[in-house]
């Protein structure tokens, strides 16, 4: 390694240069760019409170920047985890492997897997609490900002050490054509064992990226428990007084039992990870045969793996109950009933892990007691489906882009929800186990839920951060074909599974194909979908209309006009007075740089 | 590898003495930038002090990670690499941690108008949830080691853990406990004295344990020659080796209160430090009752 030192300074030496480019580009704030648009009032430019250009992203401890930096980093993970399902799914094409080897398969369905579950979704709704949280209680900030500032900057470095083996040998093949000696870099494969890491098979698989992978979950272990911790506290304790526990919203109750599920969940994960790279490295027993044996692992693993189930999925749950209202002219149906639903899944989510384990011969009165467990936990995920479709009844639906996605994610809930019920059943289960009828299941939630939800919220809420609008036509297009593509590529996984189809393995029988050529074409569906989310968010937010009324989806005249958006009017005002007003004189600088046409005499960033 | 573990540890603990946002709920009284005193200066919303933080904790996972590569008949990167690597991220860590808390709560405590009761209810709270995740961190261990106690016992031959030395240990801890709490009273009610004596005998019954625990780790390690990582081994060196790692750091954040009470920063309406640290100090005194009742004990029992 310090052979490859040279190349290491090489490759600083040029980040650092890069660095320095665009310090000095951003270093001069610019009024209005090429394309004609203009910096937006709540990411625009700081004067005293924020340092300027690039400087301001690496110390800032505001919840909106490391919000957006968290949701920036959880989109680029997510890109990165899609490449990995594209793979999986060009794989899948033909029976055989004509395209990637086993080996490349195995390990793209284990990162796939990491990437989306550590690095995507946590990170995104991370990043929506830290920049919505706050402004729905009326707090300053999140209780310790400094917490979540490092919170933040641990993650880029574990998604390297999790990712780590593509990384080492993309670097290796680099390095490799200077007089390098990279044979190290080489060693490091990309890890292939599954995303549950089973062992013995996690054990004995010579691989040693295996480990760093390890030390790289456990840092993002870390990092999302302090996120959690945050996130509790600021409910806690920054609440005006004026907001009791009744008329706390729906999202942040969301949030909170999400946290504490982490709370409990996550620390469990790092203690069992680190028993597992000490089996790996120094042969200790946990999960040897002589010692706690592999069950043991299935056991901690679950009991973590459950509760994250209900981590990825509980705010989304709350991005829906907090959206789907707005879209319906109508408050939420049964709001206490929806609050109680989610502490009951938080509760119960721990007394179910062992139904991942029923095909592994374990006790059948406990196989018994967990089916209860697993069985009952639907009543209140269909408490929550019944309360949407309630909020909707006789609502004035206005069907935009954030609408279609939430009915959409309604409905593929319905199947993935109660596809988790047959699987629930350890009759069925015994059959399914394995199969892609678990694949079709988990997915029709996490894609057809998860991102939906994301992605409701991102247009719900585009506006209040970019100050901008985004191309709603587009959008409406876009929503349909997420819908559209989750059902066509994971409904043909349900069948798959019927009839017997085997997950985890890159060659299948032949008779299979047809089906698998439908899925893979709804994952070009999704695919597409996504990069036009991804044009629409970044050309709106350059060059997008500017948003100039803070309504700007008519909340007023049905009483939802809520926080978040109260103080984006707000900033709004500020931005048109010119002036600096004194009860909100921590944002005045907010709007900054701004050259609009009705505010050219705003120059309030200079002044103070 | 215990540096690992001890990294989730310090972060998490370090949490419950974050910064002087946490006399904040102004609903009123205007916004109160979180970093004011932090570099860069100048800025309320901007700290050096997270992404160096972040920084240092990074480079010690990177430099665990090449401990291990470097282990073995055939290592893929040179013996001298790691060290630096770990050594280099661990001070980066401890730089960022001792910035971030010099200017979150000592840089201006003077200046600093007395907080209002209840004021440290955030940090209050984050000790407590700390702790809650420190009870999961422990569960794993335990949970192993009740796996194994339950099946056929025992493994193998048992070390003799049952000394006079463990019930000395015992005691000195609980000791610890009692003095800090009388402590912790002491400077509530404005005994400073009586608050300063006993925190110092507090911080000395902690070093006198983590004495005892490396005394019982030659006499089982050198002098027995038990093994680390047989079945039984692996549970035991683990829980004791990860509470040691827990006292160790109490220790260490008793001795910076001690320091601060010593600066003569605390008094009865201001010691937030002195709560949650107490807090922290009769948390891993329970978890050593809980473990002599079941692991040593517990084994032969």
């Amino acid at each position: 390694m310090l052979e490859t030192i040279p190349g290491v300074v090489v490759a600083a030496v040029i980040a650092a240069a890069l660095l320095a480019y665009y310090r000095l580009r951003s270093g001069r704030p610019a009024r209005s760019f090429a394309d004609g648009g203009t910096a937006s009032v709540t990411v625009g430019l700081t004067g005293t409170e924020k340092p300027a250009g690039l400087l301001r992203w690496f110390t800032t401890v505001d919840h909106k920047d490391i919000g957006l930096l968290y949701i920036l980093f959880g989109t680029a993970a997510a890109l990165w985890g899609a490449t990995d399902a594209m793979m999986i799914r060009t794989e899948l094409l033909v029976p055989e492997t004509a395209i990637w080897n086993v080996e490349t398969y195995n390990a793209v369905f284990t990162t796939h897997g990491f990437t989306m579950l550590f690095f995507f979704v946590t990170p995104v709704f991370t990043g929506i609490a830290n920049y919505v949280l706050p402004l729905l209680l009326g707090a300053d900030d999140l209780a310790f900002p400094r917490i979540n500032a490092i919170a933040f900057w641990l993650l880029p470095p574990s998604l390297l050490l999790v990712r780590g083996g593509l990384i080492t040998d993309v670097m290796g093949m680099v390095l490799g054509v200077l007089p390098l000696d990279v044979s190290a870099l080489e060693a490091l494969e990309p890890v292939g064992m599954g995303w549950t890491m089973y062992t013995p098979l996690s054990v004995e698989m010579a691989n040693p990226q295996i480990s760093v992978a390890l030390l790289g979950l456990h840092l993002s272990g870390v990092a999302t428990t302090m996120a959690a911790i945050n996130f509790i506290v600021t409910v806690l304790t920054e609440r005006p007084d004026d907001l009791g526990w009744d008329r706390l919203d729906i999202f942040s109750w969301n949030i909170l039992v999400t946290s504490g599920l982490i709370l409990l969940a996550f620390p469990l994960l790092g203690s069992t990870l680190i028993m597992l790279l000490l089996d790996r490295n120094f042969g200790t027993t946990f999960f040897a045969i002589e010692g706690g044996g592999p069950m043991l692992w299935q056991h901690l693993f679950w009991f973590f793996g459950h509760p994250e189930v209900y981590i990825l999925v509980l705010p989304a749950f709350g991005l829906i109950s907090l959206i789907l209202p707005k879209f319906c002219g109508r408050r939420l149906f049964g709001f206490r009933f929806i609050v109680y639903s989610t502490i009951a899944i938080g509760v119960m989510s721990f007394g179910v892990w062992a139904h991942h384990m029923f095909a592994t011969g374990m006790d059948p009165r406990l196989r018994a007691s967990f089916m209860a467990v697993s069985l009952a936990i639907a009543i209140p995920s269909a408490i929550k489906e019944f309360n949407w479709i309630a909020t909707m009844w006789n609502g004035r639906l206005r069907l935009d882009a954030p609408l279609i996605c939430i009915i959409g994610g309604l409905s593929t809930f319905v199947v993935g929800g109660i596809t988790g019920v047959f699987l629930a059943a350890v009759p069925v289960d015994l059959v399914l186990h394995d199969t892609h009828y678990v694949v079709g299941h988990f997915h029709l939630i996490v894609v057809g839920v998860i991102p939906l939800a994301m992605i409701a919220a991102s247009y719900y809420w585009f506006p209040l951060i970019t100050g901008r609008m985004y191309n709603q036509r587009l959008a409406r297009v876009q929503s349909l074909l997420l819908v559209v593509g989750s059902f066509v590529t994971f409904l043909p996984l349900l069948v798959l599974g019927y009839e017997g189809m085997p997950r985890r393995y890159g060659v299948y029988p032949a008779e299979f194909i047809t089906l698998n050529q439908i899925a893979s074409l709804g994952a070009l569906v999704l695919g597409v979908s996504v990069v036009l989310w991804l044009v629409n968010m970044v050309q709106s937010a350059r060059v997008g209309p500017v948003v100039r009324d803070a309504d700007v989806w008519n909340l007023k005249e049905t009483g939802q006009f809520t926080r978040e958006w109260q103080w984006f009017e707000e900033r709004l005002e500020e931005r048109r007075d010119g002036s600096t007003r004194p009860e909100s004189s921590p944002e005045r600088t907010r709007a900054g740089e701004d050259t609009d046409s009705d505010s050219d005499s705003d120059s309030d960033s200079g002044s103070d | 590898m215990g540096s690992a573990v001890d990294a989730e540890g310090e972060p998490n603990a370090q949490r419950g003495r974050e910064h002087g946002h946490g006399d904040g709920h102004d609903g009123d009284g205007g916004h109160d930038p979180p970093a004011p005193d932090d570099w860069p200066r100048g800025f309320g919303e901007a700290s050096w002090w997270p992404v160096v933080t972040a920084v240092g904790i990074a480079g010690l996972y990177f430099g665990v990670a090449l401990v291990l590569l470097a282990r073995g008949e055939d290592p893929l990167v040179g013996r001298r690499l790691p060290p630096v690597v770990l050594v280099g991220g661990t001070a980066v860590f401890l730089a960022g941690l001792y910035g971030w808390t010099y200017h979150g709560f000592v840089r201006s405590y003077r200046e600093r108008a007395e907080p209002a009761v209840g004021d440290a209810v955030d940090l209050h709270w984050g000790m407590v949830l700390f702790l809650a995740t420190d009870v999961m961190t422990f569960s794993a261990g335990f949970v192993y080691y009740f796996f194994v106690r339950t099946g056929s016992w025992p493994p193998g031959e048992l070390p003799p853990l049952l000394s006079s030395l463990v019930l000395v240990n015992t005691a000195v801890l609980i000791a610890s406990s009692v003095t800090l709490h009388v402590a912790h009273e002491g400077i509530r009610d404005g005994h400073r004295r009586r608050f300063l004596a006993l925190l110092g005998l507090t911080v000395l019954l902690g070093l006198v344990f983590v004495g005892g625990q490396l005394l019982e780790y030659y006499e089982l390690l050198v002098v027995e020659g038990t093994g680390v990582t047989d079945v039984f081994g692996s549970a035991f060196f683990a829980l004791t080796g990860l509470h040691g790692l827990h006292v160790g750091l109490g220790v260490a954040l008793l001795s910076i209160v001690f320091v601060r009470a010593l600066a003569g920063q605390f008094s009865a309406e201001r010691h937030t430090a002195v709560s949650t640290v107490s807090m922290y100090w009769h948390f891993v005194d329970l978890v050593w009752v809980i473990l002599v009742a079941t692991l040593y004990v517990g084994s032969v029992a």
